[in-house]
């Protein structure tokens, strides 16, 4: 099918011929996902797509083909060309990211099932023997219109957020903050003169705490915003920073629970950088230390990001200017 | 008063879970089947509301907020059927709505009941349930 791709108008009949006509033009996708192996303890990866580099009708019909049925739909529901096109690339995204990983030697992104948690968090629904124990790979996924993201780590729970830098919020930003931020973080966001910065800030400190929560699984409930505080603490000392003070040597983010007890949030280790220029991204995972104290609280992770898109190409892009570190990782 | 709310895709029956409708409320018994992988020739889909949904005025006003808020275009069909997943609000945006919609009705909404509202109808009858209290 070379006419261009639209994901609109799908209606009982015309949607079963299109669905026959993926079936004739699907080949094995698999066999063009690069391999590569499970992060390290240590290590996240991170996969990213940006919607507005995938123009191709065929390779968007690929991605439709590995969905099963109720994925499929779901992708249908979405009110909008744009939404519908972000939904698709995120299910596409985790599916071929995870089988890239080719756990227990199986790389087909279609066969992959999913479930959510108690509390709805997704996870892959992995297909092994008895004998066997489960795959150690988690992964969280985020997206907004104009960038999805894929993070992937072993033996640690993760949680990612990413929002676009410029994103506009409707009301008061300390009002908003009032209502949904703790106290100590109200402060902060009260301290910053520039409403740029302000908002930049807020929306840079609303990423961490999403990700927190993702990576807790519990839900939005699960972990009220209002109940933990995220800060940017100094290496050398406690307390406070405004940005501007920090190099992301110098200093950790870190979390504080008003209900410590089961959530250890000394167990938790946070990134924020700023991806593509245009969207700030918040990684949250679990913190594996040696079992002392010194070892979780010194060893800042490895962060591995790739720009991909799936099928087509993929592009190691650490270290340079489409990844930039604001806290927490080398 | 049924409503079939399965896409017009059909497909044959998957083994996919529905969502049953979390918020538990002496006054609306919703039960709520998404149609998720059943076909639309062997099951309707139907959705129940024993006793009253929320008043009409209400959910137009819940609907408001959500396209400013979304930034829809005013022709966005936009109805109580509407799940905000699928408007395209993520979680900042929901959020937002909330917020609107408490100072809107002058409510508090807790994170649970926030957590559960997964249509405009849901949300609109959450607020009347708080504006009765």
């Amino acid at each position: 099918m070379q006419a261009p791709f639209r994901l609109s108008g799908m209606r009982r009949g015309v949607s079963k011929m299109k669905l026959h006509c993926f079936e004739r033009t699907f080949f094995h996708s698999s066999s063009s996902l690069t391999p590569i192996q499970l992060p390290s303890p240590m290590e996240t990866h991170l996969w990213y797509v940006k919607p507005s580099e995938v123009k191709s009708g065929s390779l968007l019909n690929q991605y439709l083909d590995i969905l099963p049925p109720c994925e499929r739909e779901n992708v249908l529901q979405m009110r909008g060309e744009e939404l519908r096109k972000s939904a698709l690339l995120a299910r596409a995204l985790v599916r071929t990211t995870i089988a890239r990983y080719q756990i227990n030697s199986h790389s087909n992104p279609r066969s992959l099932k999913f479930r959510k948690n108690l509390h709805g968090k997704p996870e892959v629904q992995w297909q092994f023997r008895d004998d066997q124990h489960p795959p150690p790979l988690h992964f969280n996924i985020s997206h907004t219109t104009s960038l999805v993201a894929c993070g992937v780590t072993t033996n640690a729970q993760i949680g990612i957020d990413v929002e676009e830098k410029h994103r506009s919020i409707k009301h008061n930003i300390l009002s908003f903050a009032r209502r949904y931020f703790s106290k100590h973080e109200v402060q902060f966001l009260a301290a910053i003169s520039d409403p740029q910065v302000q908002r930049m800030e807020f929306i840079k400190l609303w990423t961490l705490k999403e990700a927190y929560v993702k990576a807790l699984g519990k839900g939005f409930s699960g972990a009220p915003f209002k109940t933990f505080t995220i800060r940017f603490k100094g290496v050398m000392e406690g307390g406070f920073n405004t940005l501007e003070d920090l190099s992301p040597k110098a200093s950790e983010i870190v979390v504080d629970s008003f209900d410590d007890l089961a959530d250890l949030t000394s167990n938790w280790q946070f990134s924020l950088l700023e991806l593509a220029n245009s969207h700030y991204a918040a990684i949250c995972t679990e913190k594996h230390g040696a079992g002392s104290d010194e070892g979780k609280r010194n060893a800042p992770g490895k962060l591995t990001v790739w720009k991909t898109v799936p099928f087509l190409e993929d592009e190691c892009v650490s270290g340079t200017a489409a990844v930039k570190i604001i806290c927490g990782v080398q | 008063m049924a409503s079939f709310t399965a896409s017009h895709v059909s497909f044959s029956a998957v083994p996919c879970s529905f969502k049953q409708n979390q918020v538990s409320n002496s006054r609306i018994a919703s039960l709520s089947f998404s149609g998720k992988g059943f076909s639309s020739r062997k099951l309707p889909v139907l959705r129940f509301r024993v006793a009253c949904a929320a008043k009409p005025e209400t959910v137009n006003k819940v609907i408001e907020i959500v396209k400013k808020q979304l930034a829809l275009p005013e022709d966005r069909d936009v109805s109580g059927e509407s799940t905000f997943a699928t408007l395209g609000a993520d979680s900042l945006d929901t959020v937002e709505i909330v917020m609107g919609l408490e100072e809107e009705f002058g409510i508090s909404v807790e994170e649970e009941s926030a957590q559960s509202i997964a249509t405009v109808q849901d949300a609109a009858d959450l607020i009347e349930k708080l504006l009765e209290k």
